[in-house]
């Protein structure tokens, strides 16, 4: 319900798209959850973890979304193992 | 203001990072970048002035970025009281712009300090890579801060080895305990000591944080609960504020704050329109005054925008809580931007809106207008937008793409869109086909003439240039665009083609149609085509011609750009006819720096006849050899014909044959097909062969239909030339009275318009001195040329590239009041100073436009073009704070 304008770059670099399990610190309300509807999110005790499955541009317009609200990232992790299969949930 | 005091330490700081010579204010969004430059820029010392330049969000357009930092220079060293604001141009790079940069900054002589606020936000490579040529090479007493949200990837080494680099950074913004207990002091909020304390380490001394906090503890009726129930929250700290915020607004603000965010900037009638209620200027000017977040961008408080980071909490807000609307306001938006001549902003909020279908209908609609308006790179980034295989028509976007690629250079790939575009143009509905039609054909005739093929396309230049019919205002607006393109473009044709009558005309109606629809490079343009056009004749009246158009491209900075050679051209040329070789040296060499980026076959040819011409009259036969040379080589490899083609390959033989190599000149000649042979110029070189190889006798055969008038030639030139080679031939032949009589009818047809060239060029000196003077009815203009000939070059008439005095920046403001039935009292009151200051400006402007009264004085101005205004540029206003 959040949808957002996502601005196609042909040139970019295609790469397979990856799970990333992005920490934040904080816990993410509905309002700022709106910036990232690719994305789940859980609460992990004071920090709020955004998993999702990105490509490259994808995973950049997450962080740079992430730069515009000011939040305050703690780590970016790509999950190895579920590489390139959507459809499972990552852990 | 709430949320705003001053950090004095951190200002302090500023000053003293800001000695050095580049300054570098990077910190994430919301550390109070912007509200410490705006505060020190409030601040700075009046003998420091501020070019401040804010960057627009994701800014593609490497132009519209520097003509926005010209514009805050100019504003900044005073310059901008004597040339008009810098508009984006269809043909002018960002490298050029930047150029000009750097030569204002030299000029400006120190005490001058850039700003650029938000850097994180330009998006185009070339213009970082520029941004750091200028810091490299900042003019001593110029000095540059720049604000990022991030580190920029700029080339700063050097500066950081010399110390000449210095960084603010997170750390160095956050608020101090005391700062904190100064804010919310001066925003009237009590809070204990422990309450300010926990405000404080929630915060982390986030300067957005402690202001949005601030927004709601002024006038909250228990402050302490509100920073208790803050910091039992692990709710992030702006999401959190902001929510609380919102909450404790009326709800018309709230209203007004979700709707609105979606703009880039918001005025009342916007708002009003957005929100479906009234009064929404009032509820922006309260904002602007309570709020931290929102400032308005011109002095009159009509125009708005939020602070970045709000506007995105904003607008996270609005699609939680009703993301049914969204795209209704982006189409309310895009209609009202588009009824107000903002078609960039409009097309985005049209593609926001997810009608992919009308954007990519607007977006052809204004290419051309965009184009004109110098926004190819913006038509770039527009079309980058489109999703790939969306049910947007590809048809409809191949005017955009055709339009980005020409402008490239990318000829061919251009030519294929444009295809796709014509194939569709049956399809569309009948009122916008005419539009399209006419795009397509200025597309198609910018291509012919860039692969120099003119003649080809004059059917269509014909179509362009019969009269429009558009019903509204913004129509009528196009059409004037597109006659006057098409007209420059028919003009351009018949001039450089077809040598025909009609070119003038038409230009100079082209010229008038762009003054009237603002577009000061259109018109320059044409009047420098113009210039060329009039075939010289009568001399006073082309080189007017000239200086008007150098002139109007000076006052724009246009004065070394591609546009203006034609007139400067032909500038030199009149210059060389009269023989003064000295000046037509000066103007030819401007032209060779006017014509650095432009490869065009046509007007470099032009500009080696001028050269060739200049050597010639000079007696420098082998230097005017190489140059004919090298504009025969050029009107080989033209597709059509050239105005001029007679001219340079009969000066080229002529000059041969004056080398003594009359077999090459032969040989050429009898190469040329018959129906150049008979041209009047052709003829001239053909005597003058003869003259060389000893035989006068064909010589004067040659000349002859051309002194009689009947071969046909390209000005009154060549029969001046025809008359001095019969004269030397008739003196070879040793009938004394006969050349006489031949000089004496060249000296007449020379007479009105003082021409001295082609005298030299032929080599008359001798003839001229048998002349005796009391035998002559043009004694005058003999001494002349005898003076040009024995080594003097003429005296200049004035200097061309004068300036008029230029009137101060206070008295322009003055000025433009003379033309209202304003008093002077009324006049003082308007900007604000004393009727005695305005009295002493009107007695100056009087003086320096050589004015005896109010009257005489706007009808000077006028003439001089220092009242017109001109259009709104097409780019967004980046005006600062």
């Amino acid at each position: 319900m959040c949808g957002r304008l996502t601005v196609h770059d042909p040139g970019a670099m295609e790469q397979g798209p990856a799970f990333y399990a992005i920490r934040i610190n904080g816990h993410l309300g509905a309002m700022v959850l709106c910036a990232f509807p690719e994305m789940t999110s859980q609460r992990r005790g004071a920090h709020t973890l955004l998993t999702g499955l990105l490509d490259r541009s994808a995973l950049y317009g997450v962080l740079a979304e992430i730069e515009a609200l000011g939040l305050d990232l703690v780590e970016v992790r790509q999950l190895e193992s579920h590489r390139g299969c959507p459809g499972k949930s990552p852990t | 203001m709430t949320g705003l005091i001053d950090r004095d330490e951190l200002l302090a700081a500023l000053d003293r990072a800001a000695a050095s010579r580049v300054t570098v204010i990077s910190a994430p969004a919301g550390s109070g970048k912007s509200c410490l430059l705006r505060a020190w820029a409030a601040r700075s010392s009046e003998s420091n002035r501020l070019a401040v330049v804010q960057v627009n969000r994701d800014e593609q357009d490497a132009q519209a970025f520097w003509l926005a930092v010209l514009g805050a220079v100019r504003r900044a060293s005073g310059a901008s009281g004597r040339v008009e604001a810098p508009v984006a141009t269809p043909d002018v790079n960002a490298r050029a712009v930047a150029d000009r940069v750097l030569a204002e900054l030299t000029d400006a002589g120190g005490d001058l300090t850039v700003v650029v606020d938000d850097v994180h936000e330009l998006k185009a490579p070339e213009a970082l890579v520029q941004l750091a040529g200028l810091l490299n090479g900042l003019p001593p007493g110029v000095h540059a801060i720049l604000a990022t949200r991030r580190d920029l990837r700029l080339d700063l080494h050097r500066l950081r080895l010399a110390g000449e680099l210095t960084e603010l950074r997170a750390a160095d913004l956050r608020f101090s305990q005391r700062e904190t207990r100064r804010l919310l002091a001066a925003a009237g909020v009590r809070l204990s000591d422990a309450g300010r304390a926990v405000l404080q380490q929630r915060t982390e001394g986030w300067a957005a944080g402690l202001r949005l906090a601030v927004l709601s503890l002024a006038g909250h009726p228990d402050p302490e609960r509100f920073v208790a129930e803050f910091s039992g929250t692990d709710r992030t700290v702006a999401e959190y504020l902001l929510g609380e915020m919102l909450e404790r607004q009326p709800d018309d603000v709230r209203q007004l704050l979700l709707r609105t965010s979606l703009l880039d900037r918001v005025n009342g009638e916007l708002a009003d329109l957005l929100t479906g209620r009234s009064g929404s200027e009032r509820i922006l000017l309260g904002l602007e005054d309570a709020n931290a977040f929102v400032v308005s961008l011109d002095p009159e408080r009509t125009w708005f925008r939020y602070h970045h980071l709000f506007a995105d909490l904003l607008r996270l807000e609005l699609r939680r809580t009703c993301p049914e609307e969204v795209p209704g306001l982006h189409r309310r938006a895009a209609e009202w931007l588009l009824r107000h001549g903002d078609v960039v902003d409009a097309i985005r909020h049209t593609q926001a809106a997810g009608d992919w279908f009308a954007a990519a209908r607007r977006l052809a609609d204004y290419s051309f207008s965009l184009t004109l308006d110098g926004q190819a790179q913006t038509i770039e980034a527009l079309l980058r937008a489109f999703p790939p295989g969306a049910d947007a028509d590809s048809s409809e976007l191949a005017i955009a793409h055709a339009t980005t690629e020409v402008a490239q250079g990318r000829l061919d790939q251009s030519a294929a869109h444009l295809a796709v575009a014509e194939a569709h143009i049956e399809t569309t509905r009948p009122e916008r086909r005419r539009r399209l039609q006419v795009a397509i054909a200025s597309l198609k005739l910018s291509l012919a003439r860039r692969r120099g093929s003119l003649a080809g396309v004059l059917e269509q230049a014909e179509f362009l240039a019969s009269p429009m019919s558009g019903q509204s205002d913004e129509e009528i607006v196009l059409d004037g665009d597109l006659r006057a393109v098409a007209l420059m473009n028919l003009g351009i044709v018949e001039a450089w083609a077809l040598a025909s009558p009609d070119a003038e005309r038409h230009l100079l109606e082209g010229a008038a149609l762009a003054r009237e629809n603002g577009r000061p490079y259109l018109e320059v343009a044409c009047l420098a085509q113009a210039a060329f056009a009039s075939k010289i004749r009568p001399l006073g009246a082309t080189r007017r011609r000239c200086r008007e158009a150098i002139a109007l491209a000076e006052r724009h900075g246009w004065d070394a750009d591609p546009i203006i050679a034609p007139a400067l051209i032909i500038l030199a040329a009149t210059m060389a006819w009269r023989g003064d070789f000295e000046g037509a040296d000066r103007c030819l060499r401007r032209t060779e720096r006017a014509l650095r980026t432009d490869t065009g076959p046509g007007i470099r040819l032009l500009l080696h006849v001028g050269a060739g011409m200049l050597h010639a009259g000079r007696g420098r036969l082998l230097e005017a050899l190489v140059e004919f040379d090298a504009a025969e080589a050029l009107r080989s490899r033209l597709e059509g014909s050239h105005a001029l083609a007679n001219q340079v390959t009969g000066w080229r033989l002529a000059t041969q044959a004056r080398l003594a190599r009359t077999g090459e000149a032969r040989a050429a000649l009898a190469s040329l097909d018959p129906d150049r042979a008979s041209a009047g110029e052709i003829r001239n070189a053909y005597a003058v062969i003869s003259l060389a190889d000893g035989d006068p006798a064909a010589a004067l055969d040659a000349v002859r239909d051309v002194v009689e008038g009947r071969a046909p030639v390209i000005g009154y030139f060549t029969l001046v030339e025809a008359h001095l080679v019969a004269g030397l031939a008739h003196r070879d032949l040793g009938d004394a009275r006969a050349a006489t009589q031949a000089v004496e009818a060249a000296l007449s047809l020379a007479e009105p318009d003082g021409v001295v060239l082609p005298f030299a060029m032929t080599g008359a000196r001798e003839l001229l001195e048998m002349l005796p003077r009391h035998e002559t009815a043009h004694a005058a203009l003999l001494g002349d040329i005898l003076d040009v000939l024995r080594g003097s070059s003429a005296p200049a008439e004035d200097d061309v590239l004068a300036v008029a005095e230029e009137l101060s920046p206070t008295e322009l403001r003055v000025l433009r009041f003379l033309p209202t039935n304003l008093s002077r009292p009324e006049i003082a009151g308007e900007l604000s100073v004393s009727v005695n200051t305005v009295n002493t400006h009107i007695r100056n402007i009087y003086a320096k436009l050589q004015a005896r009264d109010r009257s005489s004085a706007v009808q000077r101005a006028r003439a001089l073009r220092l009242l017109g205004a001109g259009r709104t540029p097409g780019v967004k206003v980046t005006r600062s704070w």
